[in-house]
């Protein structure tokens, strides 16, 4: 077969059987190339990017999912105009600036573990398993500990802090509270290990040298450690703010409903309750509009990281 | 004097640690203790341990009145067929883009790969009404078409990922003696591409058994609910019986657990990918 000249590649180039073996290869790898994504694109494109693309058009338009009347910017003018927007995205923001707390968290369980104590292996073991749960199953956890008389404020009263025990999903701010505690749960495992990970690419000689120059543990934690942390964690931040614009769907529908009132409905719920609760389908169209451009500028945010940081690596 | 306190130093870290493990596992704790309770005992104490540790009652009633079994059942057959549509069309693309070269490659690699970031709340009301459109409303059918067709871009990536550090040379080996692209690619991608196929196999699994949304919104009857779906809809109805709800949450939750405690290697892998290059 021709195909045997160029197997064994970077032949001497530019003879004429070997140029004609490798353009007929070249042409077999096209055809076949393009026959072997074709499935998973038409897959993609059927369910995701075609009905995307209605997504923008029914933004503009009032949609019951019969009938589609073009209405304009009045979706948009709905949002912004009235003020929803704001409303929804609160939500969104709540959960964002909670991030930095878990992040310190998980970076100073990721420290410590790094130190190398008795049972490291097993804590790191324990740490993850909550993130290995649906969230619909941790937010109905949540929901049940957190009831009137749940698990949480009998605790309080058992230990003599009945005062602080309240009806915690009736009130926005602890609803949030709540809502935080089981994002964090389910967070802390991730963070450690992405720290951890990073902890342990980190070369030992680098440490050692400081060391050497007497350097102390916190002077070395904040002067060298930490500062090489910068890839991971930025990608902790990616990922999870990620996680707080797009992904809040499951905690908010198990644990509060949106509740109370609709205090605690992030873009995605409303979405969903726009759609599916009033049938308003333009509206939750254009919701859906905004989303996808918030979630835009964080995967540009994450791209550009990691171009970054992998250009760096390189050298 | 100084070893003294690096074991003070040591002593402190290993008891923050256990703090926080503790934290990490009491909901779980609580989850597993509370669904062996009668509901009168969890009336007269939620935080105090079951009366009778062999009380297996609350899971022999979800079997008997919320038909666990055939939940389980339609959650494992669902994520059976994504899994294997998935696999399906994401293997061969994955080995196009990582060893084939061919015009368009590296925009349609980016196109995909830009869809990991599309959330499927943004374009799940028009699939429901081209689903609805074509009749597979309220079918399984539209949930394994959903969850293959958002599963697809992530696992792409990540096999392809795997695959354009496998060695050309023993492709070529293969073309060379004469094997077609079907021999070629049972062969010798598939058996070498294995652990990069468990990893994302694992979170496939997981994700797909864990998701609320899509069959919330494809499926009404409850003879088609997931596990998952179950718990979260049907079971909550019963919630003033809090001790059962939690026996249906400990149920939905064993599977993914058990892959955990068999597969951890794989997970940590798989999450640090993007972290550590």
């Amino acid at each position: 077969m021709t195909e045997t000249v160029t197997a064994g590649q970077r032949v001497a180039p530019g003879t004429t059987p070997v140029r004609r073996a490798r353009s007929r290869r070249r042409r077999r790898d096209t055809l076949i190339g393009l026959l072997s994504v074709l499935p998973a694109l038409v897959l993609v494109a059927a369910l995701m990017w075609y009905p995307l693309v209605t997504t923008v058009y029914h933004g503009f338009t009032d949609w019951d999912g019969v009938v589609t009347k073009w209405v304009g910017l009045d979706n948009y003018r709905q949002l912004f105009g009235d003020g929803d927007i704001w409303q929804y995205l609160r939500t969104n923001l709540v959960f964002f600036l909670s991030i930095p707390v878990i992040l310190v968290i998980s970076l100073v369980v990721a420290v410590l573990l790094h130190e190398q104590t008795p049972g490291a292996r097993f804590f790191r073991s324990v740490y993850y398993l909550p993130c290995m749960l649906s969230v619909a199953v941790v937010g109905l956890l949540m929901r049940s500990m957190f009831a009137p008389d749940g698990m949480a404020n009998r605790s309080l009263s058992a230990v003599g802090l009945g005062g602080l025990a309240t009806d915690w999903l009736a009130y926005t701010v602890t609803s949030f509270l709540v809502l935080i505690l089981a994002f964090y749960w389910q967070t802390l495992g991730q963070g450690a290990l992405i720290f951890l990970a990073g902890l342990s690419a980190m070369p030992s000689s680098v440490v050692e040298a400081a060391q050497v120059d007497g350097a102390g543990w916190w002077r070395r934690l904040f002067r060298i450690v930490l500062p090489m942390q910068t890839p991971a964690i930025s990608y902790f931040l990616v990922t999870n703010t990620a996680y707080v614009f797009v992904g809040l769907f499951s905690l908010i529908f198990t644990v509060t409903r949106g509740g109370p009132g609709s205090t605690t409905v992030p873009l995605d719920y409303e979405i969903y309750l726009s759609a599916f609760q009033s049938g308003d389908l333009g509206y939750a169209s254009a919701v859906s509009v905004v989303l996808l451009v918030l979630v835009s500028i964080i995967a540009w945010l994450q791209v550009r990281n990691f171009d970054l940081y992998s250009r760096q690596g390189g050298r | 004097m100084r070893s003294a306190t690096a074991r003070m130093g040591r002593l402190a870290i290993t008891l923050a640690l256990t703090i926080v493990a503790i934290s990490a596992v009491y909901p779980l704790l609580f989850m597993l203790i509370t669904s062996l309770k009668s509901h009168g005992d969890y009336i007269r104490s939620p935080i105090s341990l079951p009366a009778h540790w062999t009380n297996l009652d609350n899971y022999t009633a979800m079997f008997n009145r919320f038909d666990v079994g055939r939940l389980y059942a339609n959650s494992v057959i669902y994520v059976a067929a994504a899994w294997l549509i998935c696999l399906a069309v994401s293997l061969p693309a994955a080995f196009a883009f990582a060893k084939l070269e061919f015009p368009g490659r590296r925009l349609l690699f980016v196109a995909l790969i830009c869809s990991l970031a599309i959330p499927t709340v943004t374009f799940i009301i028009p699939d429901y009404v081209l689903l609805a459109d074509l009749g597979i409303i309220d079918s399984p059918i539209s949930v394994i078409l959903l969850w293959s067709a958002t599963g697809t871009p992530g696992t792409v990536f990540l096999l392809a990922a795997f695959m354009r550090s496998l060695p050309s040379e023993v492709i070529d080996a293969a073309a060379v003696d004469g094997a077609g692209y079907f021999q070629t690619m049972r062969r010798v991608i598939l058996p070498m591409s294995l652990p990069a196929i468990v990893t994302v196999t694992i979170f496939d699994v997981t994700g797909w058994w864990n998701d609320l949304l899509t069959p919330l919104v494809f499926l009404q009857s409850e003879s088609q609910a997931t596990i998952t779906l179950g718990v979260a809809t049907i079971v909550t109805r019963y919630q003033s019986d809090l001790p059962l709800l939690i026996a249906g949450l400990v149920m939905a939750a064993l599977p993914p657990i058990a892959v955990y405690v068999v597969a951890q290697r794989y997970i940590r892998r798989g999450l640090v990918l993007g972290a550590v290059q």
